[in-house]
C-alpha cells in the first residue's frame, strides 16, 4: 500500500471487521462459513495442482491428447475443476509457437490450478503492456523467445480460463511424474517462463 | 442453455467487432473494438455480461467465440496475436473481406 | 466511454515488478475479503458480473490507488448498499 488518501491498512482491517459483524447480525453470513470458504481456497488451490496436469500430459500422449482436445473434461479427471468458470483451455507451446495469458480487463484466472494469482498478474503494468508488446513483457521476466518464434496472447474476456502447457526440458527422458511436476513453475502455467 | 441452432460464426468466419461504446460494463476491451478478427472455435453460450451485470435475470443468453486478431489489425505494428473471447452480439461478419 | 480498468495498451504504466510473490494474502483482512465476495456470491447477493462492474465503476483516481483487494472491498460495499443491505456511511467511526 502507497501513502495518501486511500484507506490505510488498519483502517481497512476495522472496516472489514465490521461488515463482518454487521452482515452476521443480518444473518446473512457467520464466522465459521468464512473461515470454512477461505480455508477451502486455500486448500484446494496451488500451481502443484496446475504442474501435475502437465507432468501427467508430459507421460502420458492419450492424457495430453484429451487435455488439449477438451481441458475441462481432462482436469477434471485429475480433480481439478470448480465451479467458478465455465471451461478451461489449454494452449500447448512448441519449438515455434509460444503462449501467454492474461486478463486485460480484470484479474481472470485458474485459481484452482494455479493457486492464488502473483501481484504481477494483476498489475496494470503487465495488463496494459501484454498484449502491445509481448516480447519485451517476457523478456523482463528473463524469457527472450528468438524472432522466429510466434506468440499469441490470450486475453480471457469471458468465462473460459486457460492454462499454458510448457514445452517438456531435454534431458528429462528418465524422470517421473512427481518429479518432473516439481520442474513446473507457476510462471511457466502462465507462459511468463520456460521449464 | 438450449441451444440447438448451428452457430452464427463458424470456426475460419472472418468477423468485425462492434465499434459503439456502451456506457455500461461490457467484455470487449476498447483495443479490441471495430477490429477485424478470425474466429477460432466457439466456447460454449454465456449469459451476455453486459446486462448480467445490471443485475437482470432476463440477460439473454449468446454463444461466446475465441477470436484471433493479428497485432498490427489491433496496433498497426507487431508480430504476434490476440485472442479474446467475444459474444455473439459483439461481432459481426466482416463485410469487405478483402485479404 | 471506456473505464478505468480497461487498461489493455494503455502506455505508462512503466516495468512490471516480476517479483514471484507465493504469499496468498498480504494481511488477514484479504483474506476475510475473498471470503465475504466467495459466501455473499455463493447465496445470489450478487453475481460476478455485477462485482466486476461494481469495481469498475469506482472513479479512476481511486481504482488506481488501490490495492487489489481493496478494490474488492469498495465493490462489496457499493453492492451491499445499492441493495439495500447496508446504509452508506454504517462501516463508518
Amino acid at each position: 500500500m502507497t501513502s495518501g488518501d486511500h484507506h490505510t491498512d488498519a483502517t481497512i482491517a476495522r472496516r472489514v471487521r465490521r461488515l463482518e459483524t454487521l452482515l452476521e447480525e443480518k444473518g446473512l453470513i457467520t464466522g465459521e462459513r468464512l473461515d470454512e470458504s477461505i480455508d477451502a481456497f486455500l486448500a484446494e488451490s496451488s500451481p502443484a495442482n496446475g504442474a501435475r496436469v502437465v507432468a501427467r500430459a508430459w507421460t502420458d500422449d492419450a492424457y495430453r491428447a484429451r487435455l488439449l482436445a477438451d481441458g475441462t473434461a481432462a482436469v477434471r479427471e485429475l480433480g481439478y475443476m470448480d465451479g467458478s468458470y465455465q471451461r478451461l483451455r489449454v494452449v500447448e507451446n512448441t519449438a515455434s509457437h509460444h503462449n501467454v495469458i492474461v486478463c486485460t480487463l480484470c484479474s481472470c484466472y485458474p485459481l484452482r490450478l494455479l493457486g492464488p494469482s502473483p501481484s504481477w498478474y494483476k498489475s496494470e503494468a503487465y495488463r496494459s503492456r501484454v498484449v502491445r508488446e509481448p516480447r519485451e513483457v517476457l523478456r523482463e521476466f528473463g524469457l527472450s523467445l528468438p524472432g522466429s518464434v510466434d506468440i499469441t496472447v490470450w486475453d480471457s474476456s469471458a468465462e473460459t480460463r486457460y492454462l499454458v502447457l510448457p514445452r517438456r526440458p531435454d534431458g528429462t527422458e528418465g524422470l517421473g511424474e512427481e518429479e518432473l511436476a516439481a520442474l513446473v513453475t507457476r510462471n511457466a502455467l502462465i507462459g511468463t517462463a520456460a521449464v | 442453455m438450449t441451444d440447438a441452432a448451428p452457430d452464427r460464426f463458424p470456426p475460419g468466419t472472418r468477423v468485425r467487432t462492434y465499434r459503439h461504446d456502451p456506457p455500461h460494463h461490457t467484455r470487449l476491451p476498447r483495443y479490441a473494438r471495430g477490429k477485424r478478427g478470425v474466429v477460432v472455435e466457439p466456447e460454449g453460450p454465456d449469459e451476455l455480461a453486459d446486462l448480467s451485470a445490471q443485475g437482470r435475470g432476463d440477460a439473454p443468453v449468446e454463444q461466446i467465440y475465441a477470436v484471433r486478431f493479428e497485432a498490427r489489425d489491433l496496433w498497426g505494428e507487431g508480430d504476434h496475436h490476440v485472442v479474446l473471447d467475444l459474444w455473439e452480439s459483439y461481432l459481426e461478419e466482416d463485410p469487405d473481406d478483402e485479404r | 466511454m471506456a473505464r478505468i480498468n480497461d487498461v489493455g495498451g494503455t502506455q505508462g504504466f512503466g516495468a512490471i515488478d516480476t517479483t514471484d510473490d507465493t504469499e496468498p494474502f498480504h494481511a488477514d483482512w484479504e483474506a476475510r475479503v475473498v471470503g465475504l465476495f466467495n459466501t455473499l456470491r455463493a447465496q445470489g447477493v450478487f453475481n460476478t458480473n455485477e462485482f466486476r462492474d461494481a469495481i469498475e465503476s469506482m472513479p479512476p483516481g481511486e481504482y488506481l490507488a488501490a490495492s487489489y483487494y481493496e478494490r474488492w472491498f469498495t465493490a462489496i460495499c457499493a453492492l451491499l448498499e445499492r441493495k439495500g443491505v447496508i446504509e452508506p456511511g454504517e462501516l463508518d467511526d
